[in-house]
């Protein structure tokens, strides 16, 4: 029961979301703002890298915004 | 994994300082011969990270980044990342009120002369000849299809004394509304295959009694659905649902437990085993907002497996730049917590411990709760027509976990700290052009 609730409530954010997505958004000569290095989402590979590394060696937990490795799991 | 090679560690930062400085001499010269006119279309980010933990591991990590996009659209990336640890790490065991005697990895007994250390009364017992060498070098690829449509594939290939791995991903993006929203989609592939230094211990297996079986490997698949949608002229955000899932041999093959009786005197060790698959499941959330002299983004991360753990992570960071934006600072705060493993338990109790069919005291399964503190500084350098052309920056993080949900040890135990805390820090030098 739980889990169909959960995929109503899916499905209902996911249409929200893309028809809310239909309005959102600015023309081509607006994006000077969002064309910044600094609002590039991955415009710090090597920072995230170099974190990731650390979390992942450290933590349980990794990945989520790209592709997670195993790893070695031994450091 | 192996003895200190602090002469590689040395070897490491040189080479890393002359990339760093070769690179930044290129910034001074006009392209004038053909291989820097080729180069004016590559860009370069390099940096230098220098690890340190208090009283355990340092690491010295140089990152070489190279990339080229090409006027299509499409774009071809490098990188080749090296790493070298040494120190002292936590084998697994709690501290006691007598003495630990242990083994390195690659020792044969108790009593094997340089494979042996001794752990003083109350203190976390630690190899302290803990050394490894990671060198890995992953290629991406982006390939426009059609206007809306683009492809993008990477490899990776890591190589650790101990450890090889290699994994595959592909993706495919689709632009929509004017190209402020874009849904990808992508899949990943990786093969890992582990030799411990020693053997493999039999798992569950006494440590005393030195059983070891040969190499072992694991391999995993993920699935990674993407959204990322401009909200206004300043506004940016991503969602993220990810999963994925690895089988075979998830142990570390360096933890063992401590087996103790009811008064808190160990009565032996014996080596960790977890379950032989994992399944992960994430939601993240990127937002990113500018204004004229700033910036800031806010990530959030929800994470839980079959294993029992459910994490969340919080990560908040701020820019500011300078009036004549050529120079900027950049504080970080990140918040991380996660419940522990369902077969986590810091000891075992000898009445209980031949029961168990899975188990592991490795400190990073347990409850725990992380802060870390960032700050960086950046400066923007110019060509001599003046152009934006490259950046410097330092980055400095200081890393603090604590454990919680802490068990009380008994009898003998009472009083030790059998929880320490682990502080790191990390400094960070850094060039992109």
């Amino acid at each position: 029961m739980n889990r169909r609730v959960l995929s109503l409530f899916l499905i209902i954010g996911a249409a929200a979301l893309a028809s809310g997505c239909v309005s959102l958004g600015v023309k081509p000569w607006q994006r000077d703002l969002l064309s910044r290095q600094d609002m590039q989402l991955n415009g710090n590979v090597l920072d995230d890298a170099i974190d990731d590394h650390l979390y992942f060696s450290k933590e349980a937990s990794s990945g989520g915004r790209s592709f997670a490795g195993g790893g070695c799991g031994c450091n | 994994m192996k003895r200190d090679e602090g002469g590689v560690r040395r070897r490491l930062i040189a080479a890393s300082c002359a990339l760093l400085s070769a690179s930044a001499g290129r910034t001074e010269e006009a392209p004038n011969t053909g291989v820097q006119r080729a180069l004016t279309d590559w860009s370069l980010d390099s940096a230098l990270a220098y690890y340190h933990e208090d009283g355990r591991v340092q690491a010295v990590e140089p990152v070489v980044s190279v990339s080229k996009a090409y006027g299509d659209g499409a774009s071809i990336g490098l990188n080749l990342t090296f790493d070298a640890l040494s120190g002292a790490s936590p084998n697994g065991a709690s501290p006691s009120s007598t003495p630990q005697t242990f083994a390195s990895p690659s020792g044969k007994s108790l009593t094997g002369g340089k494979h042996s250390y001794t752990t003083a009364p109350g203190d976390l017992p630690e190899d302290p000849h803990y050394s490894d060498l990671r060198a890995a070098l992953g290629v991406d690829w982006t390939l426009p299809l059609e206007r809306l449509l683009t492809a993008g594939f990477g490899a990776k290939l890591s190589y650790e004394d101990d450890f090889y791995s290699g994994s595959v991903n592909a993706s495919i993006a689709r632009d929509f509304n004017q190209k402020n929203t874009t849904v990808s989609f992508g899949a990943s592939y990786e093969a890992d295959s582990l030799h411990p230094i020693g053997g493999t211990p039999v798992p569950l297996s006494s440590y005393a009694l030195f059983e070891k079986t040969g190499n072992q490997s694991k391999d995993g698949a993920g699935l990674l659905l993407n959204l990322t949608q401009v909200m206004s002229r300043n506004w940016l955000s991503e969602v993220s649902l990810s999963l994925d899932r690895f089988t075979g041999y998830l142990n570390d093959p360096y933890k063992i437990i401590s087996v103790i009786d009811a008064s808190g005197d160990v009565r032996g060790y014996i080596y960790e085993n977890r379950p032989d698959s994992r399944t992960r499941r994430s939601v993240y959330l990127d937002n990113r907002v500018a204004w004229e002299r700033s910036s800031t983004g806010l990530s959030l991360r929800y994470m839980t497996d079959d294993w029992g753990i459910h994490s969340e992570t919080a990560q908040l960071h701020l820019r500011w730049w300078t009036a004549e934006r050529d120079k900027y600072v950049q504080p970080t705060l990140r918040w991380y917590r996660q419940s522990a493993a369902s077969f986590y338990s810091p000891w075992l109790f000898d009445s209980t411990a031949p029961q168990l069919s899975t188990a592991s005291s490795d400190s990073r399964l347990a409850a725990l709760q992380a802060l870390t503190y960032g700050l960086k500084y950046g400066i923007k350098l110019r060509d001599k027509l003046g152009r934006e052309s490259s950046e410097f920056n330092v980055r400095i993080e200081y890393y603090q976990q604590t454990q919680e949900n802490r068990l009380p040890g008994p009898g003998t135990l009472r009083g030790l700290d059998l929880y320490p805390d682990l502080k790191a820090i990390l400094v960070q030098i850094g060039f992109s052009y």
